[in-house]
C-alpha cells in the first residue's frame, strides 16, 4: 500500500548528510602536539580545587572531571567507575591520559551515552585537553565560556545536543582548534566576530541551529578552513566578500538560511571549492560569471533562490561539475548551449525559471547526464531527436513549456529512461508505439498536449509502471491489455480524450490501483460488479461518459473511497445502500443520470461528505433528515429532482454548508424550516420552482454570507426578511408567489400585487394561463371591435400622444415619450423621479421599472417605465402601447386588458397610489367589493341601453382575464 | 547514488497524486503547511509531497487550469502553526481552517492571495497582530478572525476592502477603537464584542486610541 511517486526531485539534503567521522590526520596530528606545559588556572578552578579537597588523593584533573560528572544526568551510569577514590582520573570512562611518568588528560570521549544536564565550567581546568567529544548527547544551557581555557583542544565535538544560547566569545581562544562541530543544537546568536581568531581552524560544522546575523568578515582569516557548514539557521545578511579569502575552502554550505544581497565574485578566488550549497535563501543579482575559475566543483545548487539574469555560458566551462541544480529561480535568457560541454554532469536542474527560447542540443554531449529536469520554463520549439542518445537518462521532464512538435521516436530506445514527464505541452503526433519495450518505465504523464493516435501497449512491458497520465490529449481507441494489467499501476489518469470500449473491469485486478480517472471519453456499456474488486481505490472518476446500466451494489465494497463521480452518464435504477458503506467518502456527484426512488436514509452514514451532488434525476419521496448528520458538508445540490415532502429542519444543523444549498426544481412542499437562517456560512440558497408555503423565516436575516438566492415560482407569502441582500437581489428571484413583499416587491401595505403578482412564463402553470389567455382573447377580440367602434363615437376623443419635442435632461430618458395626460408633463415626473432614480423604484417586472413620484400637488403617482430599450419606452405601458401599437410578444395581452379598462371605465391607467396605482387594481379591489357591477362603467356613456352593459361586463370580463395572466 | 535516496523517500508516502499543470509552488506551499502541522487524525494524510499537483489531495479544490482554489480544512483537529509560503497559493480564493488548535502570528504573506474570497481562520488560537498585509486581498468578502487571541488594533488599512461583507474579529484582545469607514458602516457591532476596543473611532476628533 505504501507507494508514492516521485515526479520531482526531494530537497538536497545538505544538513545531514556529511557522516561525523574523526579525521585520522587530525588525530595523529592532536598526539603529536601535546604539551606538557601547565598553563595559569583561572580562580574558578581554584575554587573547585577547595572544593573538592577532601578527596586528598585524587589529583586535580579528577577532581575537574567528578565536578562535570556531578552536573551531569547519566541515567544508563556510563560513568560509574569514576571512583573519587582513584589517584588519576585515567583509567575512568572516556577519559584518556598521557602515557608518561606524569600522565595528564588529553583525551575526553562521552559521546552516545545519554547523559543529560550541563557543561560545568570546571571543563575549562582541563588544559591538556586536546580532543573533548560530547556529542550524541543530551547535554542542555550555555556552553561555558571557561572553555576558552583549553588553550590545547583541537577537536571540539559538542554536535547533536540541546546547547543554547550563544557561542562563547572566548572560544576564538582556542587557536590550536582544527575542528569545530556544534550542529543540531539550539545555539542562538551570530557567530562571534573573533571566529577569525581560529587560525587552525579546517572544520566549522554549524548547521541546525538557531544562529542569526550576518557572517563576520573575519571568517576570510580562515585561511585553512576546508569545509563549512552552516545550513538550516538564521543567518541574514549577504554572503561577506571577505570569503574569498578562505583559499582552502571546499565545502560552503548554507543553505536554508535568510542569506540576501548577491553571491560575490570573489566566490571565483576559491580554487579548491567542490560543492557550493546556497539553496533556499533570499539570494538576489544574477550567477556570477567568475564560478567558472572554481574548476573542482562538483556540486553547484543555488536552487530556491530569487536569482535573475541568464545563466552564464562561462559555467560550461566546469568539467568537474555533476550536478548543476539551479531551479525555482526567476533565472530568463535561453539555456546556453555551453551547458553541453559540462561533460561529467551527471544531473541537471533548470526548472520553475523563466527561460526562454529552445532546448540546445548540445545536451547530447553530456554522455553521462542521468537527469534532465526543465519543467515549468518558457521554452518553445522541438524536443531535440538528439536528446535520444543520452543512454543513460533515467529522468526527463520537460512538462508545463511550450514545446511542440512530436515525441522524438528514440526515447522508446533508452534502456534506463524510468520517468518521462512532457505534460502541459503543446505536443502533437503519435506517442512512440514502442515506449516501455526496453525502459523500467515508472512514471509517464504526457498529459494535456494535443496527442493523437493509441495509447502504446508495452509502457508496462517491464512491470515498473506506477503512474500513467495521458489525460487532456486527443486519444483514441482501447485501454491496452498491457496497461489493464499492469500489477504496480496505482495512479491511471486518461481523462479527456476519446477512449471507446467497455469498463475496463482488468484495472480491478489490480491490488494498488488507488486513483482510477476515465472521464469525458466515450466509454459505454454498465458499470460491471467486478468494481468491487477495486479494494485500493480511493478515487474513481467516471463522470462524462455513456455508461448505463443500475450502478453495482458492489461499489458498496471500496472501504477505501474518498471521490467518486460518475456525472452525466446514463445510469438508471435506484441509488444502492450500499454506497453508504463508503464511509470514507469525501466527494460523491451522481449529477445528471437517471436514478429513481428515495435518497436513502443511510447517507447520514458518510460522516465524511464535503459535497454532495445528486441533481437532474428522478429521485423521489421527502428528503432524509439524516442529511442534516452529514457535519462536513459545503455542498448540497439536489436540485431538478422529484423529492417531496418537507425541507428537513435539521439541513439547518449543517453549520459547514457554505458553497450552496440548492433544492430548487423538485415538488417540496410545506413552510421553510427556519432553521435554515443558521447556515451563517451559506454563500447560495437556492429553493426556487417547489411548492413552498408560509414566509420565508425572519431568521433569515442571520444569512449574513449569502451572495444570491431564489425563492422564485413557490407559494410563499408575508414579508421578506431584513437581509441587505433581500434588498437587492433581483425581483426574479421572488416572483412566482402567492403574496411575497417588502424590499423589491415594493411595500406590504400599499401595492403588493404591483410587483408580486405571478409573471414567470418559464412556469408550466403560467403557461397553461396564457393559452387562455390568448384563447379568450381571440374570442373576445371580435366582440371587442364592435365594442370600440361603439365606444369610440360615444367617447370623447382621447388627447393623441406627441412624441416629446424638448431636448431630453439626459441620454437615460431620451427616449422616453409621455402623456400629457393628468395635468403633468414629462418634466413633471423627471423631477417628482429625479431622473428615474433607483432610490424611487418600487418595483421592476419583466416590462419595465415602477417609480413612486410625488407631484407638486401632492398626489402620489405609480409611473412605469417600460425596459426595452429604443423602441416604445413609455411612461404608461398599456396606454401608450394602444396608440403607438409598439407591443411586445411579453406584455400584448396584459395591455390588452388595459386598454379594455380604460375604455370601459373611462379612467387612466395611472391611478392614486391610495387607489392602487394603476388601473388593474383600482378595477380589483372595485369587483371585490362591489362585485362585477355597471358602477365603475365610464359614466359618460349612455347606459340606458340595456344591450350595452351586457355587453361591456362581457369585455369587462375578458380584460379582467388578460390582467390577470400575465402582469408585466 | 541520489536516485536511490529518492526512490527510498519515494516509498515512504502514499500516492494519491497526478502531476499536471498547475505550478510546482502550489503544491510546494501545501506541503510546507502540512509539515508545521500535527495531524493526528490523518485528515492530511494523502498530501503527498513528491508531486507536483495537489489538485487530487484531499479538502483541497483546484480550477480547470489546476490551481489550487479552495482548502477545505475546518474542524479538522490540526494544531500547530501557518508560515510564510502559504501566500504562495496565489489563485486560492477559500481558505477555511476554522475549529482547529492552530496557534502562532498570522502570516503576513496571507495577504498575497490576491484571489482570496473568504479567510475562515475563526475557532483556533491565533495571536499577534491581524496584517495590514489583509488590505491588499482586493476580493475579499468573508473575513471571520473570531475567536482567537489576538491582539493590536484594527487595522485601518481593512477600510479599503469594499467588497468586504463578513467581518467578524468578536472574542479576541483586540484594542484601540472600531474602524467606521467603507464597509465597516455596515458591520453588526457583534463583529467586534468581546474585546478591549474602545468602541467606534469619532472622526474628526483627536483620536482617543487608549492602551494601543
Amino acid at each position: 500500500m505504501l507507494y508514492s511517486l516521485n515526479a520531482k526531485r526531494e530537497i538536497l539534503l545538505v544538513g545531514n548528510s556529511l557522516p561525523l567521522t574523526f579525521r585520522a590526520n587530525f588525530w595523529l596530528v592532536g598526539m603529536a602536539r601535546i604539551s606538557y606545559r601547565l598553563l595559569p588556572l583561572p580562580i574558578f578552578v581554584l575554587v573547585v580545587s577547595l572544593l573538592f579537597y577532601q578527596s586528598a588523593g585524587l589529583n586535580s584533573e579528577g577532581q575537574y572531571l567528578l565536578d562535570i560528572k556531578s552536573r551531569i544526568g547519566d541515567t544508563y551510569n556510563h560513568l560509574s567507575n569514576w571512583n573519587p577514590n582513584d589517584s588519576t582520573p585515567c583509567g575512568w570512562k572516556g577519559v584518556d591520559c598521557t602515557s608518561d611518568y606524569n600522565p595528564v588528560v588529553w583525551c575526553l570521549d562521552l559521546s552516545s551515552m545519554n547523559l543529560s544536564g550541563s557543561l560545568s565550567p570546571s571543563l575549562g581546568g582541563l588544559v591538556h585537553l586536546t580532543l573533548l567529544n560530547l556529542s550524541f548527547n543530551a547535554l542542555s544551557q550555555n556552553i561555558p565560556g571557561e572553555i576558552g581555557s583549553c588553550s590545547s583542544l583541537e577537536l571540539l565535538y559538542l554536535n547533536n545536543n540541546l546547547f543554547e544560547g550563544q557561542l562563547p566569545v572566548e572560544l576564538a581562544r582556542l587557536s590550536c582548534l582544527t575542528a569545530l562541530n556544534i550542529a543540531n543544537n539550539r545555539i542562538s546568536g551570530p557567530f562571534p566576530d573573533q571566529i577569525g581568531n581560529l587560525s587552525s581552524l579546517s572544520l566549522l560544522i554549524a548547521y541546525s541551529n538557531n544562529i542569526t546575523g550576518p557572517l563576520p568578515a573575519s571568517l576570510g582569516n580562515l585561511k585553512r578552513l576546508r569545509t563549512f557548514r552552516a545550513g538550516q539557521n538564521l543567518i541574514s545578511g549577504s554572503l561577506p566578500s571577505e570569503i574569498g579569502g578562505c583559499e582552502s575552502l571546499e565545502y560552503l554550505g548554507l543553505a536554508q538560511n535568510q542569506l540576501s544581497g548577491e553571491i560575490p565574485k570573489e566566490i571565483g578566488m576559491l580554487q579548491n571549492l567542490t560543492d557550493l550549497i546556497l539553496l533556499s535563501n533570499q539570494i538576489s543579482g544574477p550567477i556570477p560569471m567568475e564560478l567558472s575559475n572554481c574548476t573542482y566543483l562538483r556540486t553547484l545548487a543555488l536552487y530556491d533562490n530569487k536569482l535573475v539574469g541568464p545563466i552564464p555560458k562561462e559555467l560550461g566551462n566546469l568539467e568537474c561539475l555533476k550536478r548543476l541544480y539551479l531551479y525555482r529561480n526567476k533565472l530568463n535568457g535561453t539555456i546556453p548551449r555551453e551547458i553541453g560541454n559540462l561533460s561529467s554532469a551527471l544531473e541537471i536542474d533548470f526548472s520553475e525559471n523563466e527561460l526562454t527560447g529552445e532546448i540546445p542540443i548540445e545536451l547530447k554531449n553530456i554522455a553521462g547526464l542521468s537527469l534532465l529536469y526543465i519543467f515549468e520554463n518558457k521554452l518553445t520549439g522541438v524536443i531535440p531527436v538528439e536528446l535520444t542518445t543520452l543512454e543513460n537518462l533515467t529522468k526527463l521532464d520537460l512538462s508545463a513549456n511550450y514545446l511542440t512538435g512530436t515525441i522524438p521516436v528514440g526515447f522508446q530506445h533508452l534502456k534506463h529512461l524510468i520517468m518521462l514527464q512532457l505534460f502541459g505541452n503543446s505536443l502533437s503526433g503519435v506517442i512512440p508505439q514502442g515506449l516501455g519495450v526496453y525502459g523500467k518505465l515508472w512514471v509517464v504523464d504526457l498529459s494535456n498536449n494535443h496527442l493523437t493516435g493509441r495509447i502504446p501497449r508495452h509502457l508496462c512491458r517491464n512491470e515498473n509502471l506506477i503512474l500513467l497520465n495521458m489525460g487532456s490529449n486527443n486519444l483514441t481507441g482501447y485501454i491496452p491489455s498491457g496497461v489493464q494489467h499492469c500489477k504496480p499501476l496505482v495512479q491511471l489518469h486518461l481523462a479527456e480524450n476519446g477512449l471507446a470500449g467497455s469498463f475496463p473491469s482488468d484495472l480491478c485486478k489490480l491490488a494498488n490501483l488507488s486513483s482510477l480517472e476515465l472521464d469525458q471519453n466515450t466509454f459505454t456499456g454498465p458499470i460491471p460488479p467486478e468494481i468491487g474488486q477495486c479494494h485500493a481505490l480511493q478515487r474513481l472518476h467516471l463522470s462524462g461518459n455513456y455508461f448505463t446500466g443500475e450502478l453495482p451494489k458492489e461499489i458498496g465494497k471500496l472501504s477505501q473511497l474518498v471521490f467518486f463521480n460518475v456525472s452525466t452518464n446514463s445510469l438508471t435504477g435506484v441509488i444502492p445502500a450500499e454506497i453508504f458503506s463508503c464511509r470514507m467518502l469525501q466527494r460523491l456527484d451522481l449529477t445528471r443520470n437517471h436514478f429513481v426512488g428515495a435518497l436513502p436514509g443511510e447517507i447520514g452514514d458518510l460522516s465524511q461528505l464535503e459535497i454532495l451532488k445528486l441533481s437532474e434525476n428522478q429521485l423521489s419521496e421527502n428528503i432524509p433528515v439524516e442529511v442534516g448528520k452529514l457535519s462536513r458538508l459545503t455542498e448540497l445540490q439536489m436540485g431538478g429532482n422529484s423529492f417531496s415532502g418537507d425541507i428537513p429542519a435539521e439541513l439547518g444543523g449543517i453549520s459547514s454548508l457554505q458553497i450552496a444549498l440548492n433544492l430548487s426544481y423538485n415538488n417540496l412542499t410545506g413552510p421553510i424550516p427556519a432553521e435554515l437562517g443558521n447556515l451563517v456560512l451559506l454563500e447560495f440558497l437556492l429553493l426556487n420552482d417547489n411548492h413552498l408555503s408560509g414566509e420565508i423565516p425572519g431568521a433569515f436575516d442571520k444569512l449574513s454570507s449569502l451572495l444570491g438566492c431564489n425563492f422564485s415560482n413557490n407559494d410563499l407569502t408575508g414579508p421578506l426578511p431584513s437581509l441587505p441582500l433581500f434588498q437587492k437581489t433581483s425581483i426574479s428571484s421572488f416572483l412566482g408567489n402567492k403574496g411575497l413583499c417588502g424590499g423589491p416587491l415594493g411595500n406590504c401595505n400599499e401595492s403588493p400585487q404591483l410587483s408580486s403578482h405571478p409573471s414567470d412564463t418559464k412556469g408550466t402553470s403560467v403557461r397553461l394561463g396564457k393559452i387562455i389567455a390568448i384563447i379568450s382573447a381571440v374570442i373576445g377580440g371580435i366582440s371587442l371591435i364592435l365594442i370600440i367602434v361603439i365606444i369610440h363615437f360615444m367617447r370623447r376623443p382621447v388627447d393623441m400622444v406627441a412624441p416629446l419635442q424638448d431636448t431630453p435632461p439626459s441620454s437615460l430618458v431620451s427616449d422616453i415619450y409621455f402623456s400629457p395626460k393628468d395635468g403633468f408633463t414629462f418634466q413633471d415626473l423627471v423631477v417628482a423621479t429625479e431622473n428615474f432614480d433607483d432610490s424611487f423604484i418600487l418595483g421592476r417586472g419583466a416590462c419595465g421599472t415602477v417609480y413612486k413620484a410625488v407631484m407638486r400637488c401632492g398626489r402620489i403617482i405609480a409611473v412605469k417605465k417600460l425596459a426595452s430599450n429604443r423602441e416604445g419606452n413609455t411612461i404608461d405601458n398599456s396606454f401608450q402601447y394602444a396608440y403607438t401599437m409598439k407591443v411586445t410578444e411579453k406584455c400584448d395581452i396584459y395591455s390588452y386588458g388595459v386598454v379594455l379598462l380604460e375604455l370601459l371605465t373611462g379612467r387612466a391607467p395611472v391611478q392614486p397610489l391610495d387607489q392602487g396605482g394603476d388601473l388593474v387594481s383600482w378595477v380589483r379591489s372595485y369587483i371585490q367589493a362591489h362585485s362585477l357591477s355597471p358602477g365603475m362603467l365610464d359614466e359618460r356613456i349612455n347606459l340606458q341601453d340595456q344591450n350595452t352593459i351586457p355587453h361591456m361586463i362581457t369585455a369587462m370580463k375578458i380584460a379582467l382575464l388578460c390582467t390577470s395572466m400575465s402582469a408585466p | 547514488m541520489a536516485h536511490l535516496y529518492r526512490l527510498s523517500i519515494v516509498l515512504s508516502f502514499i500516492l494519491t497524486v497526478s502531476p499536471s499543470l498547475s505550478t510546482n509552488t502550489e503544491g510546494n506551499a501545501l506541503h510546507a503547511l502540512r509539515s508545521r502541522l500535527s495531524d493526528p487524525t490523518n485528515v492530511l494524510q494523502s498530501w503527498d509531497p513528491t508531486l507536483v499537483n495537489p489538485c487530487t489531495w484531499f479538502h483541497v479544490t483546484c480550477d480547470s487550469s489546476n490551481h489550487v482554489t479552495r482548502l477545505d480544512l475546518g474542524n479538522s483537529n490540526i494544531s500547530g502553526t501557518l508560515g510564510p509560503e502559504l501566500g504562495e497559493l496565489r489563485h486560492l480564493k477559500y481558505l477555511e481552517l476554522y475549529r482547529n488548535d492552530i496557534g502562532g502570528k498570522i502570516p503576513k504573506e496571507l495577504g498575497n492571495m490576491k484571489n482570496l474570497v473568504s479567510m475562515d481562520i475563526y475557532g483556533n488560537r491565533f495571536e499577534g497582530e491581524i496584517p495590514k498585509s489583509f488590505a491588499m486581498l482586493k476580493s475579499l468578502r468573508f473575513l471571520r478572525l473570531n475567536n482567537n487571541k489576538l491582539s493590536g488594533s484594527i487595522p485601518r488599512e481593512l477600510t479599503t476592502l469594499k467588497d468586504l461583507k463578513v467581518f467578524d474579529v468578536s472574542n479576541n484582545d483586540l484594542c484601540g477603537t472600531i474602524p467606521v469607514d467603507g464597509p465597516f458602516a455596515s458591520f453588526p457591532m457583534e463583529s467586534f464584542e468581546n474585546n478591549k476596543l474602545n468602541g467606534p473611532e469619532l472622526k474628526g476628533l483627536v483620536p482617543y486610541d487608549f492602551g494601543c
